[in-house]
């Protein structure tokens, strides 16, 4: 097993404080990301009869705005990586804004598309990502509580973003409620304002003033209270006489990591989400009208989303201090690829549900597994890679799931009615139409109903197989990957027990650290360095 | 053969399995928001359905309603009999269209979930041949000596006997006049009756107020799902007065557009403080005429002006108020650092200054 909580970032976590007001910010930003495409479905059918379009053509501003916020990733990570979370999250925020103001005033669905999906979606993206990396920079010892309280604001989101929107909706139309809807998403420059920068530096202050504190303190002061202290300052300095000399590869990944690619804990978790991503949301999308198919109103049918939604929010801070007990935490990735093959199972079961109390049941189940495995899935991540790489490693995840959430359905269309004309050996007309139409969350007709209503069955139990499937990879592959980063734990204790060899730290601290243990106390070049790194402080990674 | 068979199979299954799989469906959490477009697409389909029907051949279809659902093809449900139980009301229609009279079956169940009486709505827009069947539940089949009365109104209709325990009448429906309530009554030990309630079709509009902005296009429409209207009129209220739209009237201003024979829309472009109010929808069938109100409100920019710059302070202040926070406990963290630097002087000119190096070495 590995060391539970190693940390590689160079400084101690404060794990609370104003890591609590982080979490809260992460919380608003991460709910406005993913639930607000969501609740943007309310004024579809205004907009398709004010621009004569059909759903598919409405429905493109939602996909649209999904694909930038999941595909943004990457552009969030370097920028993360160059500026720092604050401005980031700030500056999306006010892209949000903007997106959607400049909506309220489009004259065409190009426009539209343009505005509230691209220009939206990208501020969404750059919201996402860097709150999640906020929470592994100010938490370490509690970051499964952290994350499972940050990722709870989507449902809480949810379940105020949609009241609110048919609220605003009935009372201003669909012009007036994108304008105060940009203006809402103002708050996430709220939350992005709660971003304290972090660093090396900073953490030192919040120790007990110890001898060597009082002189970081000293430093702090002369500096005119900057949070970057002078060691800091002095390998930055020696960091950028060796830029030059560095290669291309080098530089880039200083911005987004892609020796990543290396990481087998990364790939592991890559290819097991990418999997889970084919069967992660569809079972949401077609529950309500499976509910109404199965002859239930449409009124219960929505409310099995709301318990869904509601045993959600309890779910995720639940299953962050399960994940972070000290029996869980060392073996969390266990409990992830767990929660997968649960939400699987209860997509098995669920066409055994025939009635309406069966139905609740299943959403209560599947609002508990979803739960679970959302408040872990940037944990997990921070698990294996680590804070310092996670920042980079968010986005590379997040566009590969962009990929498989986009490419998904028409390419599932398409296959769907080869297989109709093999299997029944007509062109499929109608009935394909309704499937591809499922996708997008409409009904079938009635002539179909009975086609048709085997393949609700069809689409469970597919996604149920797909999660478990995925959830037994993550599972094996995880063991054999424990096993790997305990031998190679053995291999490091063995090295270090070698008196001959200088005290190292951990495969991802960087040089610095060396540099300065091995040249011993230093006092004059401490004092030297006070003012020349002062000019470097503009230029240093903010953290 | 078998492996040719075998062989088909598999590509079948590989095939749904890959396109089942690749079949992702858009992220994130619980859309409560698909009843909108589902019901939207439901309206949609059916229009699409009762089109394609039109061109066939004799289609019959057999539909039984569990629970309260919308009009789909000549199949309408009364509000009572939605209860979902025992005592339902089976549907039964049969469609030929090949003539221009279509001939449609009705069947009710007796009793209904309130014990005595069932009613059911039978929502007719063309002319047409009506078959209305009562049948008794089976659990009453005790009953031994009973009479049987159709009548609509103080009229009373002759029926025919059709099995040992159901009874209908057909009535041709070829004018409004023939419209109405048709029941049926069981007078013996207990009394059962079953209504028909004989009417056109209800016309299906928004029922909160559309609410657009000066200078901006308002659309509005009216729909009868799954039936035929012959022609739509628009009217717009003014005072008391029901003022007919009339296209050539004011040509730039309104567009009539008809979707299709059951949808039509009404396009008011470059909307002024007179066009708010009260509209109605006409559609006329062959057998009458169903009205629809609908209500157009029209704000200026000022109103949600002000919700948008009150959001906007908020942000503002908060932003403000988290920085002014974040300077304060710098400038508190600066002066107990100074504090601490003092101290540390005042030690080191006690110490000496081998002591002093002591605590510059900082372990990292």
């Amino acid at each position: 097993m590995p060391p539970p909580v190693s940390s590689d970032l160079g400084y101690v976590p404060p794990d609370g404080g104003w890591g609590w007001a982080v979490v809260f910010g992460a919380s608003i930003s991460v709910g406005f990301a993913y639930t607000f495409p969501k609740a943007f479905t309310i004024y579809f059918k205004e907009l398709q009869a004010v621009y004569s379009i059909s759903y598919s053509q409405i429905a493109w501003v939602t996909s649209i705005m999904c694909a930038t916020t999941y595909g943004g990733g990457p552009i969030s990570s370097i920028l993360v990586n160059r500026y720092g979370s604050r401005p980031v999250v700030m500056f999306g925020g006010l892209l949000c804004g903007i997106g959607m103001v400049s909506g309220a005033f489009c004259t065409s669905i190009m426009q539209l598309y343009i505005c509230v999906g691209f220009i939206t979606g990208l501020g969404l993206a750059l919201n996402l990502q860097p709150s999640v990396i906020m929470i592994g920079k100010y938490f370490l010892k509690r970051r499964p509580i952290a994350n499972g309280l940050a990722m709870a604001g989507s449902p809480v989101m949810l379940c105020t973003l949609a009241p609110l929107n048919q609220f605003l909706f009935d009372s201003f139309g669909w012009r007036g409620s994108f304008l105060i809807l940009g203006a809402i998403l103002l708050n996430c420059c709220v939350a992005g304002a709660l971003f304290r920068p972090i660093g090396p530096g900073t953490a030192s202050v919040k120790t007990p003033v110890t001898k060597e504190g009082r002189g970081a303190l000293k430093q702090e002061v002369t500096e005119d209270a900057m949070e970057i202290s002078s060691p800091t300052n002095l390998p930055m300095k020696n960091k950028t006489e060796e830029e030059g000399d560095r290669d291309c590869c080098e530089k880039i990944n200083q911005y987004l990591d892609f020796s990543l690619f290396k990481h087998r804990g990364f790939l592991i978790y890559l290819i097991g989400n990418v999997l889970m991503f084919l069967g992660f949301f569809a079972p949401i999308i077609f529950l309500a009208p499976y509910a109404k198919h199965m002859g239930i109103d449409e009124y219960s049918a929505a409310f099995l989303l709301s318990i869904l939604a509601i045993v959600d929010i309890v779910a995720r801070p639940t299953t962050g201090i399960i994940a972070n007990s000290k029996w869980v935490r060392p073996r969390i990735q266990y409990f992830f690829s767990f929660s997968i093959a649960f939400n699987g199972t209860c997509h098995l079961l669920c066409p055994l549900a025939s009635s309406y109390t069966g139905l609740v049941i299943y959403s209560v189940f599947f609002g508990l597994a979803f739960g679970m495995v959302c408040a872990m899935l940037f944990e997990t991540l921070m698990d294996l890679v680590g804070a310092v790489r996670f920042t980079s490693a968010v986005g590379l995840v997040t566009i590969a799931e962009c990929c498989t959430i986009l490419l998904g359905p028409p390419i599932g269309g398409f296959l769907w009615m080869e297989w109709f004309k093999i299997s029944t050996g007509r062109d499929p007309q109608r009935s394909v139409l309704t499937i591809l139409n499922l996708q997008e969350g409409l009904q079938p007709s009635e002539g179909t109903l009975i086609d048709t209503f085997g393949d609700y069955k069809y689409m469970f139990i597919k996604c149920g197989v797909v999660m478990v499937l995925a959830g037994t990879f993550l599972f094996i592959m995880n063991y054999y990957n424990y096993r790997m980063l305990a031998k190679e734990e053995k291999e490091r204790k063995a090295k270090e027990e070698d008196p001959k060899t200088v005290k190292k730290e951990n495969e991802g601290r960087s040089n610095w650290i060396k540099e300065t243990t091995q040249d011993g106390p230093e006092l004059e070049p401490l004092r030297e360095e006070q003012e020349g790194p002062k000019k470097e402080v503009n230029g240093l990674i903010e953290v | 053969m078998l492996a040719a068979f075998a062989g088909k199979c598999l590509e079948r299954l590989l095939l749904l399995c890959l396109c089942l799989s690749l079949s992702g469906g858009s992220p994130a959490d619980p859309a409560m928001t698909t009843q909108d477009a589902s019901s939207q697409s439901q309206a949609n389909s059916l229009t699409n359905m009762k089109n394609g029907l039109n061109e066939h051949m004799a289609t019959t279809q057999i539909v039984n309603w569990q629970t309260q659902g919308r009009p789909s093809d000549h199949v309408t449900l009364g509000h009572e009999v939605s209860v979902p139980g025992p005592n339902l009301a089976t549907v039964e229609s049969r469609q030929t269209s090949n003539q221009s009279v279509s001939s449609v079956q009705y069947e009710l169940l007796l009793p209904g979930a309130s014990g005595t009486s069932v009613e059911t709505t039978v929502s007719l827009d063309n002319v047409a041949e009506v078959e209305l069947t009562c049948i008794l539940d089976k659990q009453y089949s005790y009953l031994k000596s009973f009479q049987v009365t159709w009548e609509r109104g103080n009229e009373t209709i002759s029926h025919t006997n059709k099995t040992g325990n159901s009874w209908s009448i057909k009535v041709s429906v070829s004018d409004s006049s023939k419209l109405g309530s048709y029941s049926c009554t069981l007078k013996g030990e207990k009394q059962l009756s079953g209504i028909f309630h004989f009417q056109v079709p209800k016309i299906e509009r928004k029922e909160k107020p559309t609410i657009s902005y000066l200078r901006d296009t308002a659309v509005m429409t009216c729909e009868c799902p799954g039936y035929t209207a012959i022609s739509w009129t628009w009217y717009m209220t003014n005072g008391s007065k029901q003022i007919v739209i009339n296209e050539s009237l004011l040509a730039d201003r309104y567009v009539i557009s008809k979707k299709s024979a059951s949808i039509t829309q009404l396009k008011i472009l470059k909307l002024t403080k007179e066009d708010d109010g009260e509209y109605w929808c006409e559609a006329a069938f062959e057998l009458g005429k169903s009205e629809g109100r609908l209500e157009l409100k029209v704000l200026s920019f000022m109103v949600p002006l002000k919700p948008f710059i009150a959001v906007v302070i908020e942000v503002v202040i908060l932003v403000a108020l988290i920085a002014c926070y974040e300077i304060h406990s710098t400038k508190v963290k600066c002066t107990e650092a100074k504090k601490e630097f003092d101290q540390i002087e005042h030690l080191k000119s006690e110490d000496g200054g081998l002591e002093s190096s002591e605590v510059r070495h900082r372990r990292i």
